[in-house]
C-alpha cells in the first residue's frame, strides 16, 4: 500500500508540575501552542485526536468537542483515546494511521491530565484501574509494587544493585534541570535516592515518577502540507504498538516487556533502520527499572547489562545513547494521558534546534516508547529530521 | 467434572476454588495447555475446548514487593505482600495477597506459600 509521508510540523505543552487551570483549559493551552508553533490556522485542522485518562476526577470527559469549540472550529470530529499510561501514543498512532492513509492532510493530537487535585491515595487507587485489577489491584497492587516486582526480578537475575536503578533517576533529573517544562526541576544524588522513603520495596521514592498535571499537543499533517507552511518539521519514519499479558503473572519473564519489543520490531522495520541508528530516545521511565528493562528491550543494551550501562553513565545526555533528554517521566513528570504526545514534542524540539541546554548533538534519529499500565500495551516511533 | 465448551465468565467458580485452597484451571482438550480459568480460548491452539481442572494451590513466590505505600482499602494492612507464586505442579503462576511481611528477610524468592482463601483482598497467600 503506498502511504502518505506523515510530518510532526509543530509542537506545544504546558509546564508539567501541580497545575491551577482545570483539564479542559491546559488541554486548550497546549492545542493551542502546536497551532502556533506549526503557524496555521485552526480551521485548516481536519480531526482532533484526544487521549487522557482521568477526565473523570475533574469534571470533564468527552473532552475533544470543547476543545474543538475553543479552538472556534466546533464542526471538526474528535475523539478521546484511553489506554492507561500509554493514551498519548495509542492516540498519535491512530492519528498517523489516519494521515498516512490519506483520510486527512492534517490533524490535532493532544494528550491531557489533571489529577494532583485529588491527592496521593485516591491517585494510587485510580491509577491501580489501570491493572488487571482481579489478580492485581484488588489484591493491593499499586502501580510502584508491580514496578517493584519486576525490580526485585531483576535484580534477582543479573549482576545489578539498587544503586544501579538510583542512577537512572539521577541521569534524568540532570536533564529535567535543563527542561524549563519539568515538574521536578532538582539535581539528586544516589544518596537521596537511596535514602528516601520506601514505596514499594524495592522501590523507592525517588524511583518513582510524580503523578502531574499537564497537557502537550503535535500537529500531525501530510508532508505537501507540511512543505507548504513551516521549513520546522520532522518526518514519522516508523509507527509499531504491540500488546502483553494484562497481569504480570501471564508473562513468562518479569524482565522484559513483550509489547515493546513487538512494537520496535514493527517500528524499526517500517523505518528501515536498526537499534543502533537511533541517536536518542525519549522512554517510558515511569520508575527506574523501567527505563533499564526499556533500554534492553529495544535493543540499545544486551539483555541484563542495561543497569550497568545506565550507572556507567552511557545513557546520560549526549552519552553513547541518549535516553530521556528531556528528563523522562521521572523529572520532566507524567501527566499519564499527555506523556506519549509530550514525548513526540521533546523529539519535534530535537530535531528542530529548539530544545536549549538539552540539545542532543548531531541528532538525526529520535524515537518514543510509551507503554501503558506494566506494558500491557505499547507503541513506538520513529522521527527522523529532514 | 468436565464441561465441553466452558462457561465464559468462570470468575464465580475460580473464587470458590481458591476459597477451597485451589485454583480452577482448564485443560485444553487439543493441546493440552493448561490455563487460569479466566481465560476462554487457548493461547497456543485457538481453541475454546476445554476440561476443567483443579490444582492445588501450593507453590513457590517467584518475586514479590511489600507494599508501605498501599492504594484506598489496605491503609490498616501495610506492610503486606503482592506476591506473584508459581503453582507446583503446572507452572501455572498467579498473584495474591500475603500479609503480616514487614521486610524482604521475612520472604526470600523461592519461599513455599500456599492460597488460603479469595476475599476483598483478592487471592489470599499465607507462607508455608
Ligand atoms: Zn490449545
Amino acid at each position: 500500500m503506498e502511504r502518505e509521508s506523515v510530518c510532526v510540523l509543530g509542537g506545544g505543552s504546558t509546564k508539567y508540575g501541580k497545575l491551577d487551570d482545570s483539564i479542559s483549559d491546559i488541554t486548550l493551552q497546549a492545542s493551542v501552542g502546536a497551532i502556533e508553533s506549526a503557524g496555521i490556522e485552526p480551521k485548516e485542522i481536519e480531526a482532533g485526536y484526544i487521549s487522557n485518562v482521568f477526565g473523570v476526577a475533574d469534571k470533564q470527559v468527552h473532552l475533544g468537542p470543547v476543545v474543538m469549540s475553543n479552538l472556534g472550529i466546533s464542526e471538526c470530529p474528535s475523539l478521546s483515546i484511553e489506554s492507561a499510561c500509554g493514551s498519548g501514543s495509542v492516540s498519535f498512532r491512530e492519528a498517523f494511521a489516519n494521515v498516512a492513509a490519506g483520510f486527512y492532510d492534517a490533524v490535532l493530537v493532544t494528550g491531557t491530565e489533571k489529577v494532583t487535585h485529588t491527592g496521593t491515595d485516591w491517585t494510587t487507587t485510580y491509577f491501580s484501574y489501570c491493572s488487571d485489577f482481579f489478580y492485581e489491584g484488588q489484591a493491593g497492587a499499586s502501580f510502584p509494587g508491580l514496578f517493584a516486582s519486576m525490580a526485585r526480578a531483576y535484580l534477582h537475575e543479573f549482576n545489578a544493585t539498587e544503586e544501579d536503578l538510583a542512577s537512572v533517576a539521577v541521569k534524568n533529573h540532570e536533564n529535567g534541570v535543563l527542561n524549563p517544562k519539568a515538574h521536578l526541576r532538582k539535581k539528586i544524588s544516589i544518596d537521596d535516592v537511596m535514602n528516601s522513603a520506601v514505596v514499594a520495596s524495592p522501590l523507592k521514592l525517588y524511583d518513582c515518577c510524580p503523578f502531574s498535571d499537564g497537557a502537550s499537543s503535535v500537529i500531525l499533517c501530510n508532508e505537501k502540507f507540511a512543505k507548504e507552511h513551516s521549513k520546522d518539521y520532522v518526518k514519522v519514519i516508523g509507527s509499531g504498538r504491540g500488546g502483553s499479558p494484562a497481569a504480570l503473572q501471564g508473562r513468562e519473564q518479569l524482565t522484559t516487556i513483550p509489547s515493546t519489543k513487538i512494537a520496535a520490531a514493527a517500528a524499526y522495520k517500517m523505518a528501515g533502520i536498526t537499534a543502533k541508528d537511533v541517536d536518542f530516545a525519549e522512554v517510558h521511565d515511569c520508575f527506574t527499572v523501567a527505563e533499564v528493562v526499556d533500554s534492553e528491550d529495544l535493543g540499545f543494551f544486551e539483555k541484563g547489562t542495561g543497569a550497568t550501562a545506565a550507572r556507567n553513565g552511557e545513557t546520560k545526555l549526549n552519552g553513547s545513547i541518549s535516553i530521556n533528554p528531556s528528563g523522562g517521566l521521572k523529572s520532566k513528570g507524567h501527566p499519564i494521558g499527555a506523556t506519549g504526545v509530550g514525548q513526540v514534542v521533546e523529539v519535534y524540539e530535537q530535531l528542530t534546534g529548539k530544545s536549549g541546554e538539552r540539545t542532543v548533538n548531531d541528532a538525526k534519529i529520535g524515537l518514543t516508547q510509551n507503554f501503558g499500565a506494566t506494558g500491557a500495551s505499547c507503541a513506538v516511533h520513529v522521527f527522523e529530521s529532514v | 467434572m468436565c464441561l465441553k465448551v466452558c462457561k465464559l465468565s468462570a470468575k464465580p467458580e475460580f473464587i470458590e476454588a481458591a476459597k477451597a485452597g485451589n485454583i480452577l484451571a482448564r485443560k485444553c482438550t487439543k493441546c493440552s495447555e493448561i490455563l487460569l480459568a479466566t481465560v476462554y480460548y487457548c493461547r497456543s491452539c485457538g481453541s475454546k475446548e476445554f476440561e476443567d481442572t483443579i490444582l492445588k494451590g501450593t507453590g513457590k513466590v517467584v518475586t514479590y514487593t511489600i507494599m508501605t505505600v498501599p492504594p484506598a482499602g489496605f491503609e490498616e494492612l501495610a506492610p503486606y505482600a503482592w506476591v506473584v507464586m508459581e503453582l507446583d505442579d503446572s507452572g501455572i503462576r498467579v498473584s495474591g495477597f500475603l500479609g503480616k511481611i514487614p521486610t524482604p528477610e521475612d520472604l526470600p524468592i523461592e519461599t513455599p506459600v500456599k492460597i488460603t482463601g479469595f476475599d476483598e483482598r483478592g487471592i489470599v497467600l499465607e507462607k508455608l
